[in-house]
């Protein structure tokens, strides 16, 4: 226990608020719903697995006199049950509905989340023809009057699907076999891919499929898997990609430049991942410059991207939140692994994790370097 | 009768006015008497007249069960017994019984002499209701307001495979997930730490028995370990108080808190001192815990008066005030208050409300769930459209039947009671000893005598039931003639009937006796010639009461004849 007390103690200067929560089941899966609330779901493959939408402690969304409120619990405002197990969920936007990815991974679930009830209901399938063992569909919503489903397995699989007529509204139209490992919905007409492999590219639903991609992966890396996001600012005023590579390369590129990466880092984590389907890289909203990490510990790490220059050099992450390490309070031989992360989309600092053994913390880091 | 009926009196939706009328086994008991804190009418208090809208109470409940002392389950007990009238028993855990007066009279006190209310219990009206109580030990009732994280001072809930036919829970905390025990107490570190860093004075309010002895060692340790040097203060009044209370239930708390007070005083530590009312004026950060918990009199309202003024301290609330008093006043983020001769008193300290009560989550509810493994679960204090999800979870997981009855709503559950039996040994050998073992497709009867001696049931033979009765055996027994047409000797139609009877009653004993006779179990045949006509004869059938049964279908498996005999 020792440890675990120490850290706690070094923890008063290092969060302004923390919370841990012990959920009955792991999830993978943080999604918003406005500000106020998150999905989660379980991935377990042998029985029903809990869909539940937790409201965060009014606390967190006060703006003055947070000390006048005491409650700090998560509530559980709807609760669903789905069959297979949860690897991917999504709410569509301005909608009450859902959609969830898992294996088998040959169609993908669609929810309502009840108004009169706490109820969630699974309501519809949408199919992804091909059965691919192992590998399931990537998601991605385009968010409008009448929503489309991105979706697609390898590149040559991707699609948008109307949500409501099923009716296809768009395919890649490629041959290309690439797995996919993310997809991300930038605007009304474009979204952004990353294959496993590393290729990443921009597309443009209104054309034929000609993306803006990168030439190969990050130099200085070999292999591995790779993930990416949008978001944040580099040393251009425009939307950069981040990736990152299961060896622990984190590379940023400017969007109107796919083909030179603008800078690479090697992060300080122990690799390689051994969960490279976690890996896991966000961009903060409401910070310039920051993103955060997981996927190859129990930690998650948080850096600036303007610290780093040039190519290939260690970098050192402006905080790492080792929460799930020394809270573990299962005694289990397993060290748990944080299965995924996200940042709160109103309070710069405050980010949700969570890891395998079903624990999940809301953490608000005190950045050091302020000196104010 | 076999039926439970259960009918919740308290409140739907919040917690409070806990009260539930169970109808068991011809017993009606009434499960907890809350009082609801939010209202100041009639409302805080449970309809008690849907149980009897004319007669007495105590006729017809049986008795009243307790679960705890906090007011939400007991407040409106004094009411009850003394205003509305029941005489019956009262029983609650010794624990309870100590602190239920207590928190009663504090409570009624706020009320009277803060809010004015007329029409509420007297003093003498809570010791006339405790003079009802009968205290009971654990294995006789259950704890209210479990949770599975042992707290520091009192020890985890934790219920064996007991298998009731019903569990009955509260469901209001079944939707949250709580904030570890762990981050609640690092907020109350960071919080007094920042104070005392900054030069500040922290407030600490608190009832002599609680949170207060919990957040000591907490403190200590956290003291211990950074080195820090403010004083830390705690009236003796508490010290007196809660010594006394935790010698008296030292059994009932749990390990950690057991070795403290073995191993020292409850009170002997390094950096915690007793705390004298000139220290309060002292400069310099410090730490004070003082009664009573709601800043509505005495030592910590003194306090407060005197650090108010300054931003730099804190008053940290750990539990709910009621209203009227000043805790509940800053709580609701007042910052102007009116103190007697009209005085105002700017509040400029920071205020906390930390909540370190000790109520279960939705883990913790079906962890019980999980380890008592009740036949149906009945939850309470619930919205019904906020509780599917929980139903489907408990009703999917655990494979039991779950309801959630509004106020006033009753649910009615089949039971089918096991009742146990013991046979005696001596009845048991003697049917064994009859040899053929009964299978599962052909049962056995079996004859006996049911004696009801306490509460155990018995399964004695006739001859030792009548024996222990004192009574005299009187043998029943039938006899039936057949006529059969055969002109033979009565030997030879006897033969007959024995190789018949043989042959068609291939599971039961048949015997051809020397003298003639043919005996089928213990029924005995014996064929005679008939007085009259030579071509029949009489066939005698004779059998005890017990053997009725065999005995008629002899008879009129005889009646049909016997199959014509090789010649």
């Amino acid at each position: 226990m020792e440890p675990a007390e120490d850290w706690l103690v070094e923890s008063l200067r290092l969060y302004q608020d923390f919370h841990a929560f012990d959920l009955s089941e792991a999830t993978r899966v943080l999604e918003w719903i406005g500000d106020k609330g998150v999905f989660v779901a379980g991935y377990e493959s042998r029985k029903k697995n809990e869909i539940l939408h937790l409201t965060l402690p009014f606390r967190l969304s006060v703006k003055e006199n947070q000390g006048l409120f005491p409650e700090r619990d998560f509530k559980v405002r709807h609760g669903g049950f789905s069959d297979r197990p949860v690897f991917d969920l999504k709410h569509v936007p301005d909608t009450r509905l859902l959609v969830t990815s898992g294996l088998p991974g040959c169609y993908l679930q669609v929810w309502q989340v009840a108004e009169d009830s706490d109820v969630i209901q699974a309501v519809s399938t949408i199919a992804v023809h091909e059965k691919e063992g192992h590998l399931w569909p990537r998601v991605a919503i385009f968010s409008s009057v009448a929503p489309g489903i991105l979706h697609g397995v390898r590149l040559s699989s991707l699609k948008v699907v109307d949500l409501e007529s099923q009716k296809t509204m768009y395919t890649s139209g490629v041959s290309d076999s690439d797995e996919l490992s993310s997809l991300q919905v930038l605007d009304a007409h474009t979204f952004a891919f990353c294959c496993t492999s590393g290729r990443l590219g921009l597309v443009d639903t209104r054309q034929k499929w000609a993306p803006s991609e990168n030439l190969s992966p990050c130099p200085g890396s070999g292999g591995g898997r790779w993930c990416a996001e949008v978001g944040g600012r580099g040393r251009g005023p425009g939307p950069h990609i981040a990736s990152l590579g299961s060896d622990g390369h984190l590379c940023l590129l400017d969007c109107r430049d796919l083909s030179h990466p603008e800078s690479s880092v090697q992060c300080a984590v122990s690799t390689p991942s051994p969960a490279p389907e976690l890996l896991r890289v966000t961009w903060a909203p409401g910070l310039d410059n920051c993103l955060a990490i997981s996927g190859f510990d129990g930690t998650v790490q948080v850096y600036d991207v303007m610290s780093w220059d040039g190519m290939g050099g260690q970098a050192e992450p402006l905080f790492t939140h080792r929460g799930h390490v020394f809270l573990d309070g299962n005694g289990i031989d397993t060290a748990p692994l944080v299965t995924t992360h996200t940042w709160h989309p109103q309070k710069p600092r405050t980010l949700l994790s969570a890891a395998s053994d079903a624990s999940l913390h809301v953490w608000d880091w005190v950045d050091l370097r302020a000196s104010c | 009768m076999p039926e439970i009926r259960v009918t919740p009196l308290g409140a739907g939706q919040d917690v409070g006015r806990s009260c539930i009328l169970v109808s068991i086994g011809g017993k009606n008991v009434m499960l907890d008497c809350g009082m609801h804190m939010g209202f100041n009418d009639d409302r805080r208090f449970p309809d008690f007249s849907y149980i009897t809208r004319n007669g007495r109470l105590t006729d017809f409940l049986d008795c009243v069960i307790i679960s705890h002392f906090h007011l939400d389950h007991c407040g409106a007990l004094p009411y009850f017994s003394e205003m509305v009238g029941y005489d019956g028993p009262i029983y609650m855990t010794h624990p309870t019984q100590a602190i239920c007066p207590i928190l009663l009279e504090d409570y009624r006190k706020i009320a009277v002499d803060k809010k004015g209310e007329a029409n509420f219990f007297t003093s003498q009206m809570i010791k006339d209701c405790m003079k009802k109580v009968v205290a009971v030990h654990l294995h006789q009732t259950v704890q209210g307001d479990y949770n599975m994280t042992p707290d520091r001072h009192l020890g985890a809930a934790w219920i064996d495979k007991c298998r009731p036919n019903l569990l009955i829970t509260e469901s209001t905390y079944a939707t949250t997930i709580r904030d570890s025990k762990r981050c609640r107490e690092r907020d109350f570190l960071k919080k007094v730490h920042e104070t005392v860093e900054r030069g500040g004075k922290v407030l600490i309010p608190v009832f002599a028995l609680g949170r207060a002895q919990e957040l000591c060692i907490l403190l200590e340790t956290f003291w211990e370990r950074v080195n820090l040097k403010a004083p830390i203060y705690f009236s003796t009044g508490l010290t007196e108080k809660a010594n006394h209370y935790y010698k008296l239930f030292i059994t009932w708390t749990n390990q950690k808190i057991r070795k403290t007070f073995v191993q020292r005083n409850m009170f002997e530590f390094k950096h915690i001192k007793a705390f004298d009312r000139a220290f309060a004026d002292n400069p310099g950060p410090m730490v004070v815990f003082a009664t009573p918990g709601m800043l509505h009199a005495g030592q910590s309202l003194q306090i407060f008066r005197k650090w108010a003024g300054n931003e730099k301290n804190m008053v940290i609330m750990p539990g709910y005030c009621v209203q009227g008093t000043v805790g509940h006043k800053i709580l609701s983020g007042q910052r102007k208050l009116e103190m007697e001769g009209r005085q105002v008193l700017e509040v400029k300290m920071q205020v906390e409300y930390m909540s370190f009560s000790a109520h279960a989550d939705a883990k913790g509810i079906m962890q019980l769930v999980g380890q008592a493994e009740p036949e149906s679960v009945l939850l309470v204090h619930g919205e019904a459209k906020k509780m599917e999800f929980l139903k489907q979870k408990i009703e999917q997981e655990f494979r039991v039947n779950c309801y959630m009855p509004a106020n006033g709503e009753t649910v009615t559950l089949p039971t089918s009671p096991s009742i146990p039996v013991g046979i005696s040994l001596g009845l048991l050998k003697r049917e064994m000893a009859q040899g053929l073992l009964p299978s599962a497709k052909k049962p056995r009867l079996l004859h006996g005598t049911l004696i009801m001696k306490d509460s155990s049931f018995q399964l004695v033979s006739s001859e030792q039931a009548l024996k222990e009765l004192g009574l005299a055996e009187h043998q029943l027994r039938f006899t039936c003639r057949v006529h059969l047409h055969d002109s033979r000797k009565e030997q030879e139609t006897a033969a007959r009937v024995y190789s018949h009877l043989k042959s068609v009653l291939k599971d039961h004993c048949v015997q051809h006796l020397p003298d003639g006779s043919v005996t089928v179990e213990s029924i005995l045949i014996q064929a005679a010639a008939h007085s009259e006509d030579p071509g029949t004869k009489v066939l005698l059938v004779s059998w005890t009461y017990q053997d009725e049964e065999l005995g008629s279908y002899l008879t009129s498996l005889l009646k049909k004849g016997l199959p014509q005999a090789p010649s």
